[in-house]
């Protein structure tokens, strides 16, 4: 029956293409036309590209096949079309809307030019009901992917911004820590600031941590472990701005500072960045 | 001769020490005799010990820093680690705990750059 179905759709698709074509370009038109997201041209092309994938679908070995080639070319172009509906700045909705829309107009189409009723065919419906399901999930899996990797971009370059590392001096580098340290957090401080240390020969760090309200004991450890690290590749740190809250809990956690040079500012932390460095700031004498 | 060994003095009583990747820090007996003994020849006071080329420092090699900066305080001769590598400085600080024996600094310092290779002391 399927078997049947399928040679008498691809057979319809073959020899009628290019009229069924115009009649699929409206729900391109309405979705993504109107907004402007895509001009008459592209409508065309998409419509007309749509077409021949889903006749090469219908007219393979077994059209049920959710593993054959075909399948996954009509999967592939609704996932570059979610991807170029969205990177245009159009919604989701606009594509699965588009898809449904396409899947009533093509069996519509298919009646209205085989004179077959497939409308009231239960197995035709069925069958373009899952096979559009599948598509739609995959325009969703584009979306989620999509939406992720804009996350995780915006979380790197917040990343990036909120522990900005600075040469304030020559050989002096100052990185202010603001907000909450996690280990992950910590551990790309260090990369950023050991890198940073090794290009610029920084030969004093100050790490600021008068914005940090927060602190754990597995933060705390990696903290003292950039310190080390700066101090193994031959530079000095010095740790300013400790909060009490944070003095007190980094106590408790019997966190060892022998060897850390701490201050209680930044300005204080400059000082003896200057000092260690044998440089003289002074006001211009009058 | 000693394969992977390169020492050059540079200033009047420092001394650079280039390791390559053909030193064989497992004949640390023999490495260590060589060095010190060389460096004592030479009355030097200071070692500067190249890192560049090591980017992860792990045990076995941090017990063979360890062991040459011990032998060579023994000697009157201080040990400096130069050009440590980011990645190498981050796996040391994982399982340094305190101060190492060995001090260390981002390069050698201006004044020792009159470098000039010491006949003899080349030892590969």
């Amino acid at each position: 029956m399927n078997q049947k179905l399928s040679e008498k759709l691809s057979a319809l698709f073959n020899l009628e293409v290019g009229s069924i074509s115009t009649l699929l370009e409206e729900p391109g038109r309405l979705h993504f036309g109107r907004d402007g997201l895509m001009d008459e041209e592209e409508i065309v092309d998409l419509s007309a590209e749509f077409l021949n994938l889903m006749a090469g679908l219908l007219g393979a070995k077994n059209p049920k096949d959710r593993n054959c080639p075909e399948f996954h070319a009509l999967e592939i172009f609704f996932s570059a079309l979610a991807q170029k509906v969205l990177i245009r700045g159009g919604k989701v909705e606009e594509v699965v809307r588009y898809a449904q829309l396409m899947q009533y107009t093509l069996i519509e189409a298919l009646e209205q030019d085989s004179g077959i009723a497939f409308t009231e065919s239960r197995s035709v419906l069925l069958y373009f009901n899952s096979l559009f399901n599948e598509l739609i999930m995959e325009v969703f899996r584009t979306y989620l992917a999509e939406r992720e990797r804009v996350l995780e971009a915006q979380e790197a370059e917040l990343r990036e911004t909120s522990t900005p590392i600075t040469e304030i001096w020559d050989g002096v580098l100052t990185l202010p820590i603001i907000g909450t340290l996690d280990s992950s957090r910590t551990m790309l401080v260090m990369e950023a600031l050991l890198s940073r240390v090794a290009k610029d020969h920084a030969e004093v760090v100050v790490m600021d941590l008068t914005g940090v309200q927060n602190i754990d004991s597995q933060v705390s450890h990696h903290l003292i472990q950039i310190v080390r690290a700066v101090q193994l590749m031959g530079s000095n740190a010095i740790i300013t701005g400790i909060q009490p809250e944070i003095a007190r809990a980094l106590i408790s956690l019997n966190i060892d500072f022998t060897g850390i040079t701490t201050r209680a500012s930044l300005s204080d932390g400059l000082k003896e960045a200057f000092r260690q460095m044998d440089i003289h700031v002074s006001h211009k004498a009058s | 001769m000693i394969a992977g060994l390169h020492l050059t003095r540079i200033g009047k009583d420092s001394f650079l020490l280039e390791p390559s990747q053909a030193l064989n820090i497992r004949d640390q007996a023999r490495l260590l005799d060589a060095i010190a003994g060389a460096l004592q020849q030479k009355r030097a006071v200071c070692l500067y010990y190249d890192l560049a080329g090591q980017k992860l420092i792990d045990q076995v090699y941090y017990a063979w820093l360890e062991a040459l900066a011990r032998t060579l305080a023994a000697v009157n001769v201080r040990m400096v680690c130069i050009h440590m590598q980011p990645t190498a400085a981050f796996a040391l600080s994982v399982f340094v705990k305190g101060k190492p024996c060995f001090e260390t600094a981002l390069d050698i310092p201006d004044n020792h750059f009159s470098a000039r290779p010491v006949e003899g002391s080349r030892m590969s």
